[in-house]
């Protein structure tokens, strides 16, 4: 393991592209507060991260900073995932933050910091520096989920949320030291030979690690039974911040379970696997179910995150690369399909935060409905959308592993959460309109709302073009 | 535990020995001569103890952070001078980068009206 070096900083350029942009922000802020400046400069500051995140792997998986952060094909694929998140959620943000005055520089750069911090996380191969990036997520999450001050749901949603999530944080820092006090190191390698060598695996203290080191991450990607947080701060949060939530957080922790799961605690698979199951299975049944009841769409849009987080760890049990690729797939697919349903709920203004303000939407506005079908088919898993593909590979390989009732049970669910997406649909299209007529939607919402339908169709016809980069750690 | 543990010990209980002494001391010893002025609270900013109504002053607040910011400098700065030598060009481009990012910080602080004390 050599030292670090200056040269290190170069497999940051992706993360020093974010910061960068995000530092000259905070330096114009006073002045760049009504103008297009930090819309502009995030979006560009991301698609120059995913091009830097794309190009700075050349072959090798590359270690950094004396082995406290890789650069492979895992962390690449991840960072352009939420790179491409950071700038749908940019543009998103032209509509839909509620409230007056909320600093629009100030938001940017949070967004740009978390993202940040999502990009450490998914590279993070030390306990130390996966802490330090998730801290950052979560550091800029409670801010942006109270940053329009002036709403006291907001508030409210933000103390909630900064109150479970520190008390998650710290349980996960607990769970670290114990791995440190057993195995005498932080690196995800070091960590898993100590654990074998030392046939620590069935040590109480380190399931003990295991178990809280899975419930911070499981607050993290708001998996029941962590999950209580979600609907209250996303209803509380402005919907792009929701949408931010729903979609960069969750994939850097999905990410981050991913890695410490199969490198750190790989030699741990049976207890590892057991929490899978049961945070899986959980997650899936009660999201879905949870969200039948739900009336606001915000509201509804957590639990169907919920749910879907219960899906995507459904690759991970198994600890086999395969099943990690598929939850990569999985996280890959249902951002766009999230973001794109959120991009819709935002265009829609005061009307789309119901259930009931989507009626007759078809007859008002064809092109809208149709996008927003499209996505509800996806979240739905449907064929022909990239919310199939995504299904269909993480419970084949949950019944390649084995595991054949959550199979059954995750089916069983996904029909459950049907009623729950073409309820929507339902009212959109056979319902006569009682709501005017919405207003037309920004450029940079409608670009937005592009992209994640290409990805989500081209997705779930053509899903060979995602699947090859899907490489586990 | 090791030899080099028990120096730890040591400090600890000399420290809680000498300082709650020094406590204990002086509220036996000391005379007390009570007015209102010395039993308000001294460079603290605002009452500890009251209702919460009426409004804080957020200066005091604002004064603390900026603060904060130049103490977390000093406290980082310290090991870095001690290993200057060992940690090389790749510690002082570091070393730049954080006081950069913590001069952005304070100029947006200074950009914003925060050392204006209104």
């Amino acid at each position: 393991m050599n030292g670090p070096s200056v040269a290190d900083l170069g497999l940051l350029i992706p993360e020093l592209i974010l910061t960068g942009m995000a530092l000259v922000l905070i330096l114009v802020a006073r002045r760049a507060q009504g103008t297009a400046l930090p819309v502009v400069g995030t979006v560009m500051a991301a698609v120059g991260a995913a091009v830097a995140a794309w190009w700075v792997l050349s072959s090798e998986p590359q270690s950094a900073f004396a082995g406290l952060i890789t650069i492979d094909g895992y962390a690449q694929f991840f960072k352009v995932l939420v790179a491409a998140a950071l700038a749908l959620v940019a543009l998103l943000s032209v509509k839909g933050l509620e409230g007056k005055g909320v600093p629009r520089s100030e938001y940017h750069v949070l967004l740009l910091l978390a993202s940040t911090g999502m990009m450490l996380t998914v590279s993070a191969v030390d306990m130390v520096t996966f802490y330090l990036g998730l801290e950052l997520i979560t550091l800029c999450s409670y801010i942006l989920v109270g940053i329009t001050v002036d709403r006291p749901k907001s508030n409210e949603a933000a103390i909630k949320y900064f109150l479970l999530a520190s008390f998650a944080s710290a349980l996960m820092l607990f769970g670290i030291s114990l791995t440190y006090g057993l195995t005498g190191t932080t690196s995800f390698s070091g960590v898993a030979a100590a654990i074998a060598e030392r046939g620590l695996a069935d040590h109480p203290l380190q399931l003990a690690a295991l178990a809280l080191i899975a419930s911070g991450l499981a607050f993290k990607i708001a998996a029941v039974p962590f999950h209580a947080w979600a609907p209250d701060a996303y209803q509380g949060a402005s919907t792009p911040v929701a949408a931010f939530l729903a979609s960069g957080s969750k994939a850097a922790g999905l990410a981050a379970v991913g890695r410490v799961g199969l490198i750190a605690f790989g030699a741990d698979a049976p207890a590892l696997s057991t929490i899978l199951v049961g945070l899986a299975a959980l997650s899936v049944a009660l999201g879905s179910v949870l969200a039948l009841a739900q009336t606001e769409m915000k509201r509804l849009l957590a639990y169907s995150s919920i749910a879907h987080v219960g899906y995507a760890l459904m690759g991970l049990i198994a600890g086999t690369p395969e099943g990690a690729s598929a939850t990569m797939t999985y996280a890959f697919f249902y951002v766009f399909m999230t973001l794109g349903t959120f991009g819709v709920v935002i265009g829609l203004g005061a009307r789309g935060a119901t259930v009931d303000g989507y009626q007759g939407l078809a007859a008002q506005r064809p092109g809208l409905a149709a996008v927003m079908l499209l996505f509800l088919l996806a979240l739905t898993g449907i064929p022909l959308t990239s919310g199939f593909v995504a299904k269909f590979i993480v419970i084949s390989s949950a019944v390649g592993a084995g595991y054949v009732v959550l199979a059954v049970l995750a089916v069983v669910c996904s029909v459950v959460s049907a009623f729950v997406y073409m309820r929507i649909a339902v009212l959109m299209y056979m319902k006569d309109p009682e709501a005017p007529m919405p207003a037309r939607l920004p450029v940079a919402l409608c670009v937005a709302l592009a992209v994640a339908v290409i990805v989500t169709l081209v997705g779930g016809v053509l899903p060979g073009l995602v699947t090859p980069w899907a490489v586990a750690p | 535990m090791t030899a080099e543990h028990t120096g730890i010990g040591v400090a600890l209980v000399l420290a809680g020995v000498i300082a709650g002494g020094m406590v204990v001391l002086a509220s036996i010893l000391g005379k007390k001569y009570p007015t209102p002025g010395k039993l308000a609270p001294f460079e603290c900013g605002n009452e500890p103890i009251g209702l919460p109504m009426g409004q804080l002053a957020v200066k005091f607040y604002m004064t603390a952070i900026l603060f904060i910011l130049f103490d977390v400098e000093l406290v980082f700065l310290y090991p870095w001078a001690v290993l200057y030598r060992d940690l090389g060009v790749l510690g002082l481009t570091e070393m730049f980068i954080f006081l950069g990012v913590l001069l952005v910080g304070f100029v947006y602080a200074w950009d914003n009206g925060a050392l204006e004390w209104k």
